[in-house]
């Protein structure tokens, strides 16, 4: 999908220094890259990505600035000559004495020069600083005289170690060299862009650690997983749904999304041609079916009605439509009528989506949904093609954010805005957002109001600007109760936390939302609080909680429903927790606390060690857990010795850590 | 074919799908969950039957459950199953039982219904590439998850990419790739919408241009473990999605021929070369296999100079690939032309680095980079410290505070003078017996060191009383959240697993390209 620089999407520039200046490429301006000069963006437009470019100048018989693709051999160059030079030296080292740097050979012939000679006197550099500056400002070449001046005037530039010279040019270099390295902006690269710049943004986060959030979540592509309503009909199991809760700006999301493969919009996902429509219908296609059907059930969900947007005028950026305003529910009638036909823009109609009935989620309020929607049924308008907001059935990510809106600003660098997300963006329909407020106390949300629906022939009087304010409305209502209502059925595939607010609280919350065998995984950049909720999960704690539990049952049915009251209230509230099990724990098996680090190496002919200097700063860590619908009553274990002797432990303490 | 239980388990078990058995953290039993009934005496009265140290689990108690429900186990007699023909005396670790004995005539085509048993119980699980890579049969070293997430994030293998693998080994990494790229079934996309849309509604209908499936492509040098990890991959339900090839890429590159044996994998017929995004070498020479990654064939002089390097090479068979290069004409770059393609090797010792890196250099790779993953998994438990603690299990008995020392040690003390008075008593005695006559001296001598055992006995009952009493207390404290809650390293430790490089092959980019681009944008702002 990274094949070549495309105009208007973010780039990465890696400069000699190791920074990295990430822009917008527009066509037909000018990139600047600070003191090594500035170069018309179009002489990076289509060119291949991970190519060094050399800034060469307008002079020297050049009309115009001009880039040159550094070949690859020249970046090595330096190396290449080492690789020639060290075995030989290498060869006649004597195996014991390897590793000393200053060696003399046996016959007095210098191996290797010492350090013994160096002075340190910055005095040995003969230029002055006023002659550099006029050599930069002379700006010939691409840096590489200047440097090569600089090495030419230092007095005791052959009394260097190899060592130092190779410290020396490398630092030179990095200073003078006027190139730079075209990157594609994608996750594992965003991440290192802003651990460098704001590190607190994205809770420092690295890479490792998303490698690892990822695979520990189970995170993948689910477009075509089955859609398969749980046993109450109210939502689904797993179909590739993930909960997710994001305190990092986005910076999580991406990279599930990556994952997922809903994060690059689509024209980037293949190379060189440009048709669009196309694209979508290839992502896309599998959900829509079932998707809009469900949608139109979701619009007299009883009671939980809620919109995302809590009452903000967001509503406004809701409906980035071209097309008129339009009900939503309208398009769905028209689908339900012609189904067949009405992909046919995009799609072959081979395949009529043909969702059997009982595994339609959410379908017995389908003949509702007729009724609120026959009125408008008689305006027989085209149906739009475009699918509805946050609408995907599979392979979606659902974020639960704490603030009105949810902040998810680093998706900016993949083209998608989530207050006015593009309908043609893959998270446009697979990603969705609701706030906790929706999601534990939907009847509390401002927006969780209908919007009155209006008879057509009043409609029809309105003004233009009014019937759209109304349309939007409606959608909006649409959405967010569609969304809180699927959310609150549960079935999710697995949840990934990173965020400030205490884990516990979260997956009291969340864990009940949960299928069996769900990954949850929860990240911090310090160990404390996950050290915490390994322990609200120990043996010793699930084994009292049991007994807890095994007490009420046995004191009478009263007890039991108290206990099971105590965690309903668990599920839909942060409730009052109990202080002593703020989690169930017997909804998690197997909790693991972790952490990964990954250590740089040089490795240079003769000179390969760890790199000496690395970023600090939290380490990171990983709670991993799998839910588990643990059986009710009493459950006791097998001890690990079997043999003969009936030994039993009377918990489930010894069989299940 | 149903979908793999890897990427889309359903909502419950299903017969013939692979389900893992939870037993602990570290210990999980793989099963292919079957509904068939016994078919002979030898088979066990419920059908098929999974052994764990936790109890006998029948596959009956085991299908159509929630994925993740606690699964009971159940009375099996594992004892006395086909003892007449004593044939499988030792499978499963079972003796064989009398089914006649229970005053039951072997009833084949029929599941007896298991019976509860009083204990024991395991989670039942669907299978993901991290529950895999624990619970896999060995067959090589496994690349283990901290590595692999690590490599797969750094190779960005995402949804619809092609990766090449080269040392398949156990077929960890496979899984996690297979997973990593898929974005669909690439053979049955069309029979799924066509024949059953209502078991899978949510398949795309054919799009008008070619989607592009996510493809592993494995190699493996040991023909048996190729065809072991193949039939794995089958029996996951992934083979549309890894193709597993035996080979040796050092000789013989990683173009294929065009598919004859369905087993592996199915592809269009047309397309010999992977086409690769991602490619991982976790071979003991990767060096050798990297001159058939390049995007066009190598000149025989780069062929030199990659082997002059390293001229004390005492490698036969790298003069084998030398002597045999690929001409020009024939030659078909595995590598998928439109894209960068990234590498990544695994190699455990740091001179395999060091030729790899050179080779890597000589090939014009970019962005060489070497890591090594350090992983660390930590453990979380309560530590109670203090004298209250003493005679229970898991806690330090020694004193928490200084104050407790202190009482501790007056306590001590106190009971030292006791007994040295004791003493002294039992010695006045003496002497004063040593005084009277000699039958009074051996009464008088018998009565002061009963005494003085008396009061050894009370110290001693009363240390055991209070061991008791704390016993006693123990149990209503509630132990789980006493004590300081700490946290340390896992006692064991992969301090070292390999080093992982990593490197990028831009596109081809030519003089052509390069015109063709500059007439397409033009000069930039000035000219235009």
């Amino acid at each position: 999908m990274h094949s070549y620089i495309r105009p208007n999407t973010y780039i990465a520039l890696r400069l000699p220094s190791g920074t990295l200046k990430v822009l917008e490429i527009i066509p037909n301006t000018t990139i600047s890259i600070g003191k090594f000069g500035a170069f018309p963006s179009n002489l990076l437009l289509g060119r291949p990505y991970y190519l060094t470019f050399e800034l060469l100048d307008k002079d020297e018989g050049r009309a115009t600035t001009e880039l040159r693709v550094v070949p690859a051999s020249e970046l090595h160059a330096e190396s290449f000559a080492e690789d020639h030079a060290t075995p030989a030296e290498s060869r006649d080292e004597p195996a014991e004495g390897g590793g000393e740097f200053d060696i003399v050979g046996e016959d007095g012939e210098l191996i290797m020069r010492s350090n013994r000679l160096t002075v340190d006197d910055p005095s040995r550099q003969k230029l002055s600083m006023d002659e550099i500056e006029e050599l930069k400002k002379a700006g010939t070449g691409s840096g590489k005289e200047i440097i090569a001046k600089i090495m030419a005037s230092h007095m005791a530039i052959d009394e260097k170690t190899p060592f130092s010279l190779a410290k020396y040019t490398l630092r030179k270099s990095k200073k003078y060299l006027r190139r730079f390295t075209a990157l594609p902006m994608d996750v594992s690269l965003l991440s290192q862009y802003i651990l460098e710049k704001e590190a607190h943004r994205v809770m420092e986060l690295r890479e490792e650690m998303l490698g690892l959030i990822g695979s520990w979540a189970n995170v993948h592509c689910a477009a075509s997983s089955r859609v398969v309503s749980s046993p109450d009909g109210r939502g689904m199991i797993g179909g590739g749904r993930w909960l997710v809760v994001d305190d990092t700006g986005g910076m999580v999301v991406a990279a599930l999304a990556e994952r997922m493969g809903i994060l690059y919009p689509e024209e980037t996902l293949d190379d060189g041609d440009e048709d669009l429509e196309q694209e979508q219908g290839q992502h896309q296609v599998p959900e829509d079916p079932t998707k809009e059907r469900k949608l139109s059930s979701g619009q007299d969900g009883p009671g939980q009605s809620a919109a995302a947007d809590t009452g903000t005028d967001v509503m406004m950026v809701d409906a980035p439509s071209p097309e008129p305003p339009q009900l939503l529910s309208e398009t769905l009638q028209s689908d339900r009528s012609n189904p067949p036909n009405r992909r046919s823009d995009n799609t072959a109609p081979s395949s009529p989506p043909k969702l059997p009935s009982p595994e339609l989620p959410g379908r017995a309020s389908d003949g509702s949904a007729k009724e609120t929607t026959d009125h408008t049924h008689q305006k027989s308008r085209q149906p739009r093609p475009i699918k509805p907001q946050m609408s995907a059935l599979t392979n979606t990510l659902t974020v639960i954010h704490s603030n009105a809106q949810p902040n998810l600003g680093l998706l900016k660098y993949f083209s998608f805005d989530a207050t006015s997300p593009v309908p043609t963006h893959p998270l446009y329909t697979n990603l969705k957002t609701l706030s906790w407020l929706q999601l534990l106390h939907p009847s509390e949300d401002a927006s969780s109001i209908e919007p009155e629906v209006v008879p057509d022939s009043v409609l029809a009087t309105w003004k233009s600007g009014k019937r759209g304010t109304y349309y939007r409305k409606r959608r909006r209502w649409e959405r967010t109760s569609r969304v809180v209502k699927e959310t609150r059925a549960g079935g999710f595939d697995g949840l990934v936390v990173a965020s400030y607010m205490e884990p516990a609280a979260i997956l009291r919350a969340c864990v009940p939302l949960l299928r069996g065998a769900a990954m949850v995984v929860v990240y911090s950049p310090t160990v404390e609080p996950l050290v915490e909720l390994s322990d609200f999960h120990s043996k010793e704690r699930r084994v009292a909680y049991l007994a807890r539990q095994n007490n009420g049952i046995e004191n009478g049915k009263n007890g039991k429903r108290n206990v099971e009251e105590g965690a309903e209230n668990n599920e839909e509230d942060g409730g009052e927790a109990d202080s002593d099990f703020p989690v169930n724990p017997t909804l998690l098996l197997a909790p693991m606390l972790q952490t990964a680090r990954a250590r740089r190496w040089q490795v240079l002919p003769g000179r390969t060690h760890p790199m000496m200097t690395s970023r600090g700063g939290a380490e990171g860590y990983l709670f991993t857990a799998t839910r588990v619908l643990p059986v009710e009553g009493k459950v006791e274990a097998r001890g690990r010795f079997r043999a003969g002797k009936k030994r039993k432990v009377a918990s489930d303490a010894t069989a299940s850590t | 074919m149903a979908p793999s239980p890897f990427l889309d388990p359903g909502p419950t078990s299903t017969s013939n799908t692979l389900a893992l058995l939870h037993l602990k953290r570290d210990l999980l039993v793989p099963t292919v969950l079957s509904s068939a009934p016994p078919t002979s005496a030898d088979d066990y009265a419920e059908g098929k039957v999974t052994n764990t140290r936790f109890g006998s689990f029948p596959h009956s108690t085991l299908l159509n459950q929630p994925w993740g429900t606690q699964i009971l186990a159940s009375k099996v007699d594992t004892g006395s199953r086909g003892s007449k023909t004593k044939k499988r005396k030792r499978d499963g670790g079972d003796t064989p039982r009398c089914i006649e004995e229970d005053g039951e005539e072997f009833k084949g085509g029929k599941n007896q219904t298991a019976v509860t048993a009083r204990s024991g119980f395991v989670h039942l699980i669907p299978p993901t590439p991290e529950a895999w890579t624990l619970s896999l049969p060995h067959r090589t070293q496994v690349v283990y998850t901290p590595d692999y997430s690590y490599i797969l994030q750094r190779l960005r293998a995402r949804p619809g990419d092609c990766i090449i693998e080269a040392g398949a080994g156990s077929g960890s990494f496979t899984h996690a790739a297979a997973r990593a790229v898929f974005n669909g079934y690439p053979d049955e996309e069309p029979s799924i919408s066509t024949i059953e849309p209502a078991q899978n509604g949510t398949t795309a209908p054919t799009p008008k241009r070619k989607k592009r499936y996510g493809k592993v492509y494995s190699y493996e040098f040991h023909a048996p473990r190729a065809q072991q990890l193949a039939s794995e991959l089958r029996g996951h339900g992934l083979a549309s999605i890894v193709r597993v090839t035996n080979r040796d890429v050092y000789n013989d590159g990683f173009c294929l021929p065009p598919l004859q044996t369905s087993s592996f994998s199915t592809e269009a017929p047309s397309t010999l070369t992977p086409q690769a995004d991602c490619i991982f070498l976790d071979l003991p020479a990767p060096w050798l296999a990297l001159k058939h990654l390049t995007r066009s064939a190598l000149s025989p002089s780069t062929l030199h100079s990659l082997s002059s390097p390293s001229t004390p090479s005492p490698n036969p068979t790298s003069n084998l690939t030398t002597q045999t290069p690929p001409t020009p004409s024939t030659f078909q770059s595995p590598l998928n032309p439109a894209q960068p393609t990234r590498l990544c090797t695994f190699s455990p010792c740091i001179e395999q680095v060091q030729r790899t890196i050179s080779t890597l250099r000589h090939l014009s790779w970019h962005e060489i980079d070497m890591v090594e993953i350090l992983h660390k998994r930590l453990d979380v438990r309560r530590e109670r410290v203090g004298l209250a603690e003493e005679g229970l299990r898991g806690a330090n008995a020694s004193a928490a505070t200084v104050e407790e020392a202190v009482h501790r040690l007056r306590e001590v003390d106190g009971r030292a003078k006791l007994f040295h008075e004791l003493q002294m008593e039992a010695k006045g005695e003496d002497v004063e017996e040593k005084e009277g006559g000699e039958g009074k001296k051996e009464e008088g001598s018998l009565r002061g060191k009963s005494k003085f055992k008396v009061e050894a006995e009370a110290a001693r009952l009363s240390k055991q009383r209070r061991l008791e009493s704390i016993k006693a207390k123990a149990e209503e404290r509630p132990l789980f959240k006493e004590g300081r809650l700490l946290h340390r390293t896992e006692p064991e430790l992969k301090t070292h697993t390999s080093y992982l490089v990593f490197a990028v092959l831009p596109r081809a980019w030519t003089k052509e390209d390069e015109e063709r681009c500059q007439k397409t944008w033009g000069r930039g702002v000035k000219d235009s």
